[in-house]
């Protein structure tokens, strides 16, 4: 790991460029304050690495502070400085521990946590009682001093603006607004006093944002004055380049300039430069943002004179610099391209070894010309630097998007240097090279995972054309064809002596593709009309299952339940799709796509439709096997009939029940063609060869079990049962249903010329109405298909039944006359009871379904 | 309290104006509590024309009126002066006066001449008002002058219209409202321009030509504060005419009138020093200070109520500089010194160790840093550290010193060249430019006086030894300045180099002086009576008026039987005339009152034994 520096990124806080420079800071003991520059504050816990609280403020945070015995926390935003105490920041992670992990705490400012209402403040400062905020007003720098107790204004000192320094910032590189800085500078005879009980309190004032000075160099620079009055001293470094301050004590009446950088002042702070000392700084540190960097230190027996003064080290190094920060020797500055180091007992030792001025600056711009890089990237603001207890020195920065990271700089570094010349910069340089290996490995694996996401959006994609394709340009394609359909079964199930008719779909994957992780078949399920009983509420139903993996040529078998007996009425509409969700691959980043598109794509596969004849029962012929195994099932079904006779007979009584019935005639050479047809190429169970000997049986056969629209009816065992032309059946409400197929021979009435031409007509008996207007819908719906596979006949189109045909249309006029009348009498409701109505409109119904017509 | 029903949003149709993009908005903000917009737009019929309605024109000028009030409450003045005189003008030239007059006075002469009688004579009255306030607020008090008469004739006539106009103006359904009463607008202009006049020439020095008008202001309808300044202004009037009985007078009078005045206070205690009446003095500085700590409540109080408060329209720079008051704690510090150096020890030992205690404290309550700067810290330091050792608190005199030494210690220069002040250079600025270049000498200087009390101490506590020490890190801290006369090389000083009193050299000098005595004293106690004779001897000559020095150089010479030079040197030094201007210099430099004391009756009876085995 020797001069290897490891980024560590602990969160991400996506944010584009802001107005303002993002600003972190430690504060409430190891928590990390974020503000980007936008109306939130983050509040990170370094230990836990999880985010602990967000607190929206009503404008742009400017900066924050928290007060030093960490119970209160300043903020400030365009509106004004808003003061809110920490257990509102730490309330809910305290209050459910087990729900730590949850999302973090969200605290709105409100004007309730106004504190101060001074528009624009740029900047805060808590120093002792007194809160500083430094604002900006038309051309002059405000810093006012409030108590902040009460937030009661003590004073306020105004300074000029040098703006032309100013204009040339606006227009510059970086295009942000920078921040004023407000630092406190403390002489450290005050901090470390000799005695241990005044030690606490001290230590408690001096915190974050405070540098605390070798005393020498604190009466130097900021006069004997606060000195005496152990007074802290405000340092402001002003974006226009002024390094002013301002002591507390005795009352100052303006801001007095220490030094000017003439460009925007970046950081200010402190450094011990010398090893010597017992760890006072030595060393006040100013950065400019074009690169400029000055070192104050206090210098003893100088030239003439004697005595200790100050001397300034000014430098450059290269520009822009986006932020900095100081440990006890070094500099940390962020290019916004590199991190770099430099080393500031280097710059300020070629000082001490020269003696002439001209010489000496010139030494010290040698050694500022040569930082070493730490090889991050993109680091706009930095927190200050900790030593952990390795001796690792740990930076957290933020990156431009966002990103909080932990830098944790070598431990060798030192020792690695110290040698000087060659050796060191072949050392440097393997290091760097180590630290290039490390982070290209972490984009490797960065481009492996984007490759396979890749790979798999381009399966999808594949994938979604292929089902496109079927549903745009090709409608006519029956589902079987499709590379990837699905089937279904209707089968009728018991369990806890309840029937239901459960629905087994099979997703059958023929395509060349692999339908990867993150594909889902979503089944809908919803009836074609709503039973009068459940009202408007369109019951549909969703089912959605995931699946792994479905490599081609695998089927995907998922069971559902599509109705209970005695409740949906059919037919019923199974509309299938497959549904790709985006969250599963890309994570978050889905969110975040253009477009208002949700991040799902759903691709509907085919519609199934499960009509009466699925949802059949049929009864076993009497004397088969059957009835001696499923006892029990038949006495539970007789008693079930019992009891539902019992309450029909209650109402209007089983014995007036008349039997309704409606038939379909079909002619058997049709019959024979389309399933022989189907016979041959479906049916491999040697029942093919019989069939032709009876087309009634096998037409029965072929409604009850094929499968139009990709539903099969499932019966087991049932269709091997067909005992002949005839099929008792229960309907799904338990009432008895008769289908019967018989040949039958229509004579051609009009000319009597031809041969009788043979049809099979299939009636439907049963006494429930629904029964038999579902299972004729259901029969028509059958043959409708059928026709529409059924090869083309030129002979067949001849024989149109002329008169047939008239006399059907005449009949179809007559009825046409009859609803009308009845709707006429029910419109103005004379004569006709309601009761009347419904039973003359039942008569135009049968009367519609007998209808003699044949299919060819 | 002002409310929006004032300012309703007033549009004219303007047709046929010449000028139809005169329309003005304005964005009003009064004091955050609610801002509006006024659409004014002025219709100003060409002059063959629709004729005016009289009331339009009223509304108009109505909401000039308000509009002008708070632009002028937000200090707006050059762009309220432009709205009235715009205003004006097209009510000029409706009338048919198209000559516009340049001069402003002469422009609100003809405006009020063409306008006559009639009923919008008023509405203009009121503008007229408004340019008086603005003249006022931007100090334009010539103008004031010039048009003075004309003005109070507009005070009478509006006072007459408004009494008549009162009863049918609450009956009638349009009132037009104003924002500020005119009525009381016109009090306080009133009362404000006498004193701004006032200020004016008493800063001019025509005291005799402002009293009458002050005086007639006094009786004005007006706010305490106001009148308090009218007998203030009086005061200093009288102060200035070298009457300082009736000038205590009038500050007395201002006091009763606004207990808050402290500016009478504090030219009461002027007068009192003027008149060299200590006690009266010490007892004004002691009342100005506890006012002084008092929280300032006025000033926002004033603000609150008033849309125009009086300060808005009295900022002169005479007037400012005639109500500046110290800030508390440099009155605190002179209460101090005052009390130290007129034998009042103990309170001002008290005063300073307050004084002390509020420049360390976080919380600098009342504290405001304009007005006379305080001194230096290590100088308020020593003063206190003097003020104690004169209250015999030696110990902590010591600490005190102690803290200026351990400061200041690390600062000191290895070697100081002071170089001659050229003569026309004033002290003041001697100062200035000390205090910007380092403070070598001054730091110097009173590290120095830091120990010389410190040796002072040690002789109060009769520690002899330590006495000696403290007084020789003095001397040999003194020796580190030289003094570098104009061509000539840099020199220890001697004692005919010191010109003016108060001068660093002069300081060194005498430190130099009193180091050398109190060591002398010192090893005079110890019987080193060698080494002390040559001390006092020195002490002597670097610091003649030494009376200390002097004496116990006589009584060593006695006691090593050298009785004659002895009788010389007493005799010398009792005929040596003390200058007058030892008060001026600080307190720490002072010879000490502590020290072992020579009896004069018993060196007198000395004299004369002498006298007469000489004359025997």
């Amino acid at each position: 790991m020797e001069g290897r520096c490891a980024v560590e990124t602990w969160a991400e806080f996506g944010f584009s460029g802001s107005s303002c420079t993002p600003r972190l800071k430690f504060g409430f003991g190891t928590d990390v304050f974020l503000c980007t520059g936008h109306d939130q504050v983050y509040v990170f816990s370094s230990q836990e690495r999880k985010l602990t609280a967000v607190i929206e403020c009503p404008g742009p945070v400017t900066d924050l502070v928290e007060s030093h015995d960490k119970k209160f926390l300043y903020v400030a935003c365009r509106s004004g400085v808003y003061c809110v105490g920490s257990q509102f920041l730490s309330s809910s992670a305290q209050s459910s521990p087990a729900d730590a992990s949850s999302s973090p705490a969200e605290l709105k400012m409100s004007t309730e946590f106004l504190a101060v209402a001074e528009e624009g403040v740029l900047s805060l400062l808590l120093v002792g009682s007194v809160l500083l905020t430094l604002s900006q007003r038309d051309t002059s720098w405000i810093l006012t001093q409030y108590r902040s107790s009460n937030f009661e204004m003590l004073r306020s000192f105004s300074r000029p603006l040098v703006s032309a320094v100013v204009h040339s910032d606006t227009g510059g590189t970086t295009g942000m607004r920078r921040r004023p800085l407000l630092i406190c500078v403390h002489s450290s005879a005050v901090a470390a006093p000799p005695s241990p009980p005044s030690t606490s309190s001290l230590e408690a004032t001096v915190s974050v944002g405070h540098l605390c000075l070798e005393p020498v160099l604190f009466k130097l620079l900021f006069g004997i004055d606060a000195a005496l009055t152990k007074s802290p001293v405000i340092l402001c470094g002003l974006p226009d380049g002024c390094l002013c301050f301002l002591p507390l004590r005795p009352p100052a009446t303006r801001l007095k300039v220490l030094h000017s950088l003439e460009q925007p002042v970046v950081f200010v702070g402190a450094s011990r430069v010398m090893e010597a000392g017992p760890g006072h700084a030595q060393c006040l540190v100013a950065v400019g943002e074009q690169g400029r960097v000055v070192l104050i230190k206090s210098d003893k027996g100088g030239s003439e004179g004697g005595g200790n003064r100050a001397v300034l080290i000014e430098g450059c190094v290269q520009g822009p610099v986006m932020c900095g920060c100081v440990d006890t020797k070094r500099l940390y500055y962020s290019t916004g391209s590199d991190l770099l180091v430099l080393d500031l007992s280097e710059v300020s030792s070629e000082r001490d070894g020269n003696e002439g001025d001209v010489e000496t600056s010139s030494m010290a711009a040698a050694a500022l010309q040569s930082p070493t890089s730490l090889n991050v990237c993109r680091v706009v603001a930095l927190a200050e630097p900790t030593c952990n207890t390795a001796g690792e020195v740990q930076l957290l920065g933020l990156s431009v998007r966002g990103q909080l990271q932990r830098i944790i700089l070598p431990v060798g570094r030192e020792d690695a240097r110290l040698p000087k010349g060659g050796g060191r910069s072949v050392r440097d340089l393997l290091s760097a090279i180590g630290d290039v290996c490390e982070r290209a490995s972490v984009l490797k694996t960065a481009i492996k995972s984007q490759n396979q996401i890749l790979r798999h959006l381009n399966q999808v994609l594949n994938i979604s054309f292929l089902l496109m394709a079927g549903t745009n340009t090709k409608e006519h394609l029956p589902s079987q064809e499709k590379p990837i359909r699905c089937r279904a079964t209707a089968s009728w199930s018991r369990l806890l002596q309840r029937d239901s008719l459960n629905l087994t779909c099979v997703l059958d994957n023929s395509s060349p593709y692999v339908l990867e992780r993150g594909w889902t078949l979503s089944i809908a399920v919803f009836p074609l009309s709503c039973p009068p009983g459940a009202g408007t509420d369109s019951s549909s139903t969703n089912f959605s299952f995931p699946f792994h993996n479905l490599l081609p040529g695998e089927t995907f078998e998922v069971s559902l339940p599509l109705a209970a007996a005695g409740e949906t009425s059919f037919p019923v509409t199974v509309s299938c799709s497959l549904v790709f969700s985006l969250t599963g691959l890309l994570g978050e980043e889905a969110e975040n796509l253009p477009g208002p598109r949700s991040s799902c794509v759903s691709l509907p596969l085919s519609t199934l439709t499960v009509d009466w004849l699925h949802a059949l029962q049929v009864c076993a012929p009497i004397g088969t096997h059957r009835k001696a195994t499923s006892q029990s099932y038949n006495a539970t079904d007789a008693i079930q009939a019992c009891l539902r006779s019992r309450r029909i007979s209650s109402g209007r009584g089983e014995t007036e029940r008349e039997q309704h019935s409606a038939s379909v005639r079909v002619s058997s050479e049709l019959l024979s063609d389309t399933l022989m047809l189907k016979g041959s190429d479906l049916d491999a169970q040697g029942r093919s060869k019989s069939a032709p000997q009876n087309v009634g049986l096998s037409l029965l056969e072929w409604l009850l079990s094929d499968a139009p629209g990709g539903v099969t009816a499932g019966r087991q065992g049932d269709q091997i049962a067909l005992g002949g032309s005839v099929v008792r059946a229960h309907d799904p409400n338990g009432h008895a249903v008769k289908l019967t197929a018989k040949e039958v021979n229509v004579m051609e009435e009009s000319t009597g010329k031809e041969e009788p031409l043979s049809t099979v007509e299939v009636q439907v008996e049963s006494s429930s109405m629904a029964a038999v207007c579902g299972l004729h819908h259901a029969l028509l719906r059958r043959i409708q298909t059928m026709l529409q596979t059924a090869p083309e006949r030129a002979a067949s189109t001849k024989r149109i039944q002329s008169l047939e045909l008239r006399r059907a249309l005449q009949r179809a006029e007559r009825l046409l006359q009859q609803i009308r009348q009845s709707r006429i009498s029910g419109a103005f409701g004379v004569g006709v009871s309601t009761g009347q109505m419904t039973q003359s409109l039942l008569a135009v119904y049968q009367e519609l379904r007998e209808n003699p017509l044949l299919i060819i | 309290m002002i409310t929006s029903t004032y300012f309703g949003v007033v549009g004219f149709d303007c047709s046929h104006t010449r000028r139809s993009s005169g329309t003005h908005v304005m964005r009003l903000h009064l004091g955050g509590e609610f801002s509006c917009y006024l659409y004014a737009s002025f219709p100003f019929p060409s002059p063959a024309g629709i004729p005016p309605i009289a009331d339009h024109t009223r509304v108009e000028l109505t909401v000039v009126y308000n509009a002008c009030v708070c632009s002028i409450a937000r200090s707006q003045f050059s762009e309220a002066e432009l709205l009235l005189t715009q205003a004006t003008e097209r009510l000029l030239q409706m009338k048919g006066d198209g000559s516009v007059a340049s001069d402003p006075s002469e422009f609100w002469r003809t405006a009020l001449k063409s306008l006559g009688n009639t009923a919008l004579n008023a509405c203009v009255m009121n503008l007229l008002c408004l340019q008086w306030a603005i003249w006022l607020a931007t100090c334009q008090l010539k103008t004031i002058q010039g048009f003075q008469d004309e003005l109070f004739s507009v005070f009478e006539a509006l006072g007459v219209w408004g009494a008549e106009s009162s009863v049918p103006r609450s009956e009638s359904s349009d009132v037009l409202l104003l924002v500020m009463d005119q009525r009381r607008l016109i009090e306080l202009l009133k009362i404000c321009t006498f004193i701004a006049q006032g200020a004016e020439r008493l800063s001019e020095g025509q005291s005799s030509e402002a009293l009458p008008g002050l005086q007639t202001a006094s009786s004005l309808p007006a706010p305490r504060t106001l009148i308090a300044y009218t007998h203030l202004l009086s005061g200093s009037c009288l102060a200035h005419m070298s009457r300082p009985q009736m000038a205590l007078q009038c500050y007395r009078m201002a006091l009763e009138t606004d207990p808050r005045c402290v500016c009478a206070l504090y030219r009461s205690m002027l007068i009192y020093r003027q008149l060299g009446n200590t006690q009266a003095e010490i007892q004004a500085l002691r009342l100005l200070h506890s006012t002084l700590m008092l929280p300032s409540t006025t000033e926002s109080a004033l603000a609150a109520t008033h849309l125009l408060p009086p300060s808005l329209l009295l900022r002169s720079q005479s007037l400012s500089s005639l109500l500046l008051v110290p800030s508390a704690l440099s009155v605190l510090h002179s209460l101090a010194l005052k009390c130290v150096l007129h034998e009042r020890v103990s309170e001002g030992v008290e005063h300073y160790l307050d004084l002390l205690a509020t420049l360390h404290s976080e919380d600098q309550h009342g504290v405001h840093a304009e007005g006379s700067p305080l001194p230096k810290l290590p100088e308020l330091y020593l003063q206190a550290g003097a003020a104690l050792l004169m209250a015999r608190r030696a110990a902590d005199c010591m600490a005190l010193c102690d803290e200026v030494i351990t400061t200041a210690l690390e600062l000191l220069p290895e070697k100081v060249v002071l170089e001659e002040q050229p003569e026309e250079k004033c002290e003041a600025e001697t100062r200035a430019l000390c205090a910007e270049g380092g403070d070598r000498v001054g730091m110097l200087l009173w590290v120095g006086a830091a120990y010389l009390l410190q040796g002072h101490c040690h002789t109060h506590l009769r520690d002899w030894k330590q006495a000696v020490t403290h007084y020789t890190r003095c001397f040999n801290l003194l020796v580190k300045v030289h003094f570098k006369k104009r061509g000539c090389q840099p020199q220890i000083p001697s004692t005919d180099m010191v010109g003016m009193q108060g001068t660093d050299l002069c300081i060194l000098q005498r430190l130099k002086g009193l180091s050398l005595a109190g060591r002398g004293i010192s090893l005079t106690q110890t019987d080193q009576l060698r080494e002390a004779l040559r001390d006092l001897q020195l002490s002597m000559q670097a610091f003649p008026e030494c009376t200390g020095a002097g004496l116990w150089c006589g009584e060593v010479l006695w006691r090593l039987g050298r009785r004659r030079e002895a009788v010389a040197c007493w005799e010398k030094t009792w005929n040596f005339t003390p200058q007058s201007s030892v008060q001026s210099l600080s307190v720490y430099l002072q010879e000490p009152q502590s020290g072992p004391l020579l009896d004069s009756t018993e060196l007198r009876r000395r004299i004369q034994d002498v006298g007469s085995t000489v004359s025997v």
